[in-house]
């Protein structure tokens, strides 16, 4: 893993050693392992507060109560959660929700679970900068809109909607507003209230915390109504039933807490490593951006590089943890679906990059990438058939 | 290259790390050239046989594709050389699926290969268009 350079961030992150720190506090016979539901005895009471104390560091990093934060497994969960556990609970008030083409798979999947139970979904289209403008969301409503589900960051691209006026204007229509913010929470500045924002989902794993939680924050005031996926114990209010897993949620507050407190200069530096690496990749390979040029996550870079085709790139590219396309399509052949929706060919989706930096990605390693992915191109270039005449 | 990459044989990655033959033949009354393929569709493939005394001298290939494309064309060239036109007509896909051990998601992509070598034995120099 040391020789490999790794710009896989959206994909996933390493733990950060303090977040490690924290959690093993909680796994050892000596540490505070109890049920955190026991609070009959001093170890669960114990459990207990590290799970409140973690409540509230997710909750500080995104301006919300932390009675609003319910735990999950993780993103995909806090979406299904959302939007199931919405769209049933106000089914007698609308059937019909809005969201976009470009969504996380989470969302997608969910919206056609729900229309397999009756609900209708108008699935927008961005424009050619991958952005949804609020305009085209103000115009899809309908009478019956009873939830509107954008994510903040795209995963494939990184752009960045505006999701302070789509919320602005859902909460004026009364509309639940759900927004996916995986890869925005921690990188970008979030707060629900002064966003209104109804539903927000989270995970820890995209900010170096670990896999297996998230958390889905739900709006209190007014007190939004939620149909639970699981049934079984009384946890979390009953929306997310099962023992809380103390070292996972402890990890995920523990990572918000570092997020909150140097997420702003790190997200500095990692802007910058990005356009770098874009300058370099456009001047020696030609590279093109995909997405908008300016409203984006500082962590995320998709590139087309013309005259290869992609699965060939990434195999010419082993010292390199790098994405075609969407991180959860690459076990399939299929061109990205975010970048089909932008209005790229199938071969331009399928020559495309997507590179992602963190916290650990080290100003060298951009040079070092770029001269890689400028050697792998020139390589699979001065194979390809030239340009057929006529 | 990635050589330790599961969904890789070892001749596809071989192949990807020499590319042995590719490029082209320098024109001639010897040579003839068949593309197939759709770039726009992931595949495409451009591959030329210089015939001398009857016998394919001489195979080069360009390739836009997967891995197991790139080295499935790379191996024709080998597989190819001193064949005779008999040859080229019969030569079936299912030969470099075998020898690459290229998964059936990419079968299709393997008939564009079939149809440049197809192509070649209708293009042999000497002979008139196959007709079917």
């Amino acid at each position: 893993m040391s020789s490999v350079i790794y710009l896989d961030n959206a994909a996933t992150t390493p733990v950060d050693p303090r977040v490690v720190e924290a959690m093993l506090e909680c796994l050892g016979p000596a540490g505070d392992f109890a049920n955190p539901a026991a609070v009959a005895h001093a170890p669960g009471r114990r459990a207990q507060q590290r799970v409140e104390r973690a409540r509230s560091e997710v909750a500080a990093l995104i301006g919300a109560d932390p009675a609003q934060v319910v735990w999950t497994s993780g993103a995909t969960e806090a979406d299904n959660l959302a939007l199931l556990g919405a769209a049933r609970f106000y089914k007698t008030r609308g059937r019909h929700l809005v969201t976009s083409r470009t969504e996380h798979p989470a969302v997608l999947a969910a919206c056609r679970q729900l229309e397999r139970e009756g609900f209708e979904v108008t699935y927008l289209r961005p424009g050619a900068d991958g952005i949804v403008e609020p305009r085209q969301v103000e115009a899809a409503l309908r009478t019956d809109t009873i939830l509107v589900s954008l994510m903040h960051v795209n995963n494939e691209i990184g752009v960045v909607q505006d999701i302070g006026s789509v919320g602005r204007l859902c909460r004026a229509r009364g509309i639940l507003f759900h927004v996916d913010a995986a890869q925005s929470a921690g990188k970008l500045p979030i707060d629900v209230e002064l966003d209104c924002i109804d539903l927000l989902a989270l995970t820890a794993h995209k900010l170096h915390g670990p896999k297996g939680v998230g958390a889905l924050c739900v709006r209190r005031e007014p007190r939004l109504g939620l149909v639970p996926l699981l049934y079984g114990g009384g946890q979390e209010r009953g929306l997310r039933p099962g023992t809380v897993a103390t070292h996972q949620v402890v990890g995920m507050g523990a990572a918000c807490r570092i997020a909150a407190e140097e997420g702003s200069e790190e997200c500095s530096r990692i802007a910058g490593l990005r356009e770098r690496l874009w300058q370099g990749l456009a001047t020696q390979v030609g590279a093109t951006l995909n997405g908008h040029p300016t409203q984006r996550a500082p962590g995320i870079l998709s590139v087309t590089i013309d005259g290869v085709e992609g699965e060939s790139l990434l195999y010419a590219l082993p010292g390199l943890a790098v994405a075609s396309g969407s991180a959860c399509a690459t076990t399939s052949a299929e061109p990205s679906y975010v970048l089909r929706a932008l209005g790229r060919s199938d071969r331009l989706a399928q020559s495309s990059l997507r590179l992602s930096l963190g916290r650990y990605t080290k100003d060298d390693e951009i040079e070092l990438a770029v001269q890689a992915i400028a050697g792998a191109v020139e390589r699979l270039r001065a194979v390809v058939p030239p340009v057929a005449a006529g | 290259m990635n050589s330790d990459d599961p969904r890789y044989g070892t001749e596809v990655r071989c192949r990807m790390a020499a590319l042995t033959g590719a490029g082209d033949l320098p024109p001639g009354d010897d040579v003839v050239r068949a593309r197939t393929g759709d770039r726009e569709r992931g595949a495409e493939v451009v591959l030329a046989v210089r015939v001398a005394d009857g016998q394919a001298a001489e195979l080069r290939f360009r390739a836009f594709g997967c891995p197991h494309f790139m080295a499935a064309a790379s191996w024709l060239t080998d597989r190819l050389r001193g064949a005779g036109r008999a040859a080229f007509t019969d030569w079936d896909w299912r030969e470099v699926a075998t020898a690459l051990d290229v998964p059936p998601v990419k079968y299709g992509r393997l008939l564009v290969l079939q149809d440049a070598v197809h192509e070649l034995a209708g293009k042999w120099p000497g002979h008139g268009p196959v007709t079917v």
